[in-house]
């Protein structure tokens, strides 16, 4: 059968679409975990970004640390972190978690890296002129330089996201949920439909992330910052 | 003079390969494959080595390349010229045929499938080998339990956590016979693949009580878990057969010298036999090559 036809077959079939293992199971699981990866990533990466960036101090130590998160293969963490988390819990610790960590390590990276270019690159003479104006260090970094340096911040978030979302099917390897075990398992069975529909739910929940990230990041950008290429300021980040 | 001299010897260089390639019967470049686990790489790196033995040249590109899924489509086109394949699985799973326990029978409807595909693909003899799906538990949940064969687990069902093959939902001496036979139910069965780390993994971190691995698989040995007998025999007979391409066959000259170097070689590789060659590789971390040469050495195949 041809490979359209057949991932098409596989998308139309009710069957597919109720019941246990079916794709809203598995897109809900999918969501659930990549959501639960990247909230922890945002709350370990984005206040150290916010931090670096505003101090200026220890931005090389952040970038060495995130170009070495980013070489790590996610596999290579779960392979790492299974036996460790399998030991505390027999079930999640084998399942779920070793794949939550590795998407949080994935997910570090772009948010740090961002979120310190974000902040840094916010033009000097606006944070003077908000010292000037009697504005303490965290009245500037919450009034002045976040709402700046946002859409940038958010280019990284959304960076984060796609990764997680795309990387995230490797867990199935390991008995976890998501949309990653149409493709383990499509594989196994020699079902082309399988694999390739898998495919085009992953591909197209990225892209259904990615452009409500595009709509929160237009949303998020200040009204006085409009009239500057927000597409400029996003490539200040390392990722896009 | 130096011109000359060159000229000479290119010219008897010219000579002797003529030489070779007419006197000694063309020996083709034998292209050898495999799936991606130790037992299947050993044994074509047997093959490997058997035909280096005899005056052949390998390529060994395809050994370890991946899952039958791979491999079939490129036998199939020539990517590969020989492999081993598990004729019980290679029939059900590889082309959709009704496999047995009886191992002749495979054979036979495996043959007749491969007559039809890629120009002709040849069924080679079967060693006495086996290695069947098993269900392997924790000595201390067999004991619990008194688990002896799979028709106790479907009494205890509730009380273990079942792990099967990736492929078990569509396999049908998987799903469908552990259902229609013994009565258990797989729909909650956690899915890790076929013979693997992770599934051996699962098993001894407790996030399953019940795994599938393969019958020869070392780690059952080395943690001394209990394989349950398959008492109502659901399980196809998974003797190893090389499988070699008819056009390969075609060009080796003698024909039946070429088969017999295979055919010789399963018939002295029966069950402990595999189970001990998975073993040196999978456990003891020998190198794969020195392990099969070993086997060939002792076994009198080379020298």
């Amino acid at each position: 059968m041809n490979l359209l036809t057949a991932t098409a077959t596989w998308l139309a079939d009710p069957a597919n679409w109720t019941g246990a293992g079916a794709i809203p199971q598995r897109l809900l699981e999918h969501v659930g975990l990549s959501a639960i990866s990247l909230a922890v990533a945002v709350a370990i990466a984005l206040p150290a970004g916010l931090a670096i960036g505003h101090t200026r101090r220890g931005a090389e130590v952040a970038a060495n640390l995130a170009n070495i998160g980013r070489a790590i293969p996610s596999l290579a963490v779960i392979g790492i972190i299974l036996p460790i988390t399998a030991a505390i819990d027999p079930q999640l610790g084998f399942k779920v978690y070793p794949t939550l960590v590795a998407m949080i390590i994935l997910a570090i990276p772009p948010i740090l890296v961002n979120s310190e270019a974000g902040i840094r690159s916010v033009d000097p003479e606006l944070v003077e002129s908000a010292r000037a104006m009697g504005m303490g260090e965290g009245q500037v970094l919450a009034g002045v330089e976040v709402p700046v340096a946002l859409p940038v911040i958010l280019t990284g978030v959304r960076s984060a996201a796609t990764q997680i979302i795309a990387t995230m099917t490797l867990g199935a390897i390991f008995g976890s949920g998501g949309l990653g075990r149409f493709l383990v398992e499509g594989i196994a069975q020699n079902d082309d439909g399988k694999i390739f529909g898998g495919v085009v739910l992953v591909a197209g929940l990225a892209l259904v992330i990615e452009a409500l990230f595009a709509l929160a990041g237009r949303a998020a950008t200040s009204p006085g910052l409009r009239r500057i290429d927000v597409n400029r300021q996003g490539s200040l980040g390392v990722a896009t | 003079m130096r011109l000359s001299r060159t000229l000479a010897l290119g010219a008897s260089m010219l000579v002797l390969l003529g030489a070779c390639s007419t006197g000694g019967g063309s020996k083709p470049t034998v292209k050898v494959g495999s799936v991606g686990f130790d037992e299947a790489r050993v044994v074509a790196e047997t093959y490997a080595q058997a035909l280096e033995a005899n005056g052949y040249t390998v390529d060994r590109a395809g050994i370890g390349l991946g899952d039958r899924k791979v491999l079939l489509p490129a036998l199939e086109t020539s990517k590969i010229d020989l492999m081993p394949e598990y004729i019980g699985s290679g029939l059900a799973q590889g082309y959709g045929g009704t496999s047995t326990t009886d191992p002749a029978k495979n054979r036979t409807d495996l043959q007749t499938v491969l007559n039809g595909k890629g120009g002709g693909i040849t069924v080679l003899d079967y060693t006495p080998a086996v290695d069947t799906n098993a269900l392997v538990v924790r000595k201390e949940t067999a004991d619990q339990f008194s688990l002896k064969t799979w028709g106790d687990i479907a009494a205890h069902q509730a009380d273990l956590k079942i792990g099967l093959a990736t492929d078990c939902p569509t396999n049908p001496v998987c799903a469908k016979a552990l259902k229609d036979v013994y009565g258990i139910d797989t729909s909650g069965a956690t899915l890790l693949a076929a013979c693997s780390t992770p599934m051996a993994d699962a098993l001894k971190a407790k996030t399953i009580d019940v795994a599938e691995l393969c019958s020869t698989g070392p780690e059952i040995i080395v943690n001394g878990w209990v394989r349950l007998e398959d008492d109502k025999g659901t399980q196809p007979a998974d003797n190893i057969s090389p499988l070699v391409r008819n056009d390969l066959l075609a060009k080796v000259g003698d024909k039946a010298a070429f088969e017999k170097i295979f055919n010789d070689i399963s018939a002295k590789i029966d069950t402990p036999t595999l189970a001990q060659l998975y073993y040196d590789v999978a456990v003891g971390k020998k190198d794969i090559k020195d392990v099969a040469s070993a086997w060939l050495k002792a076994g009198g195949f080379v020298k």
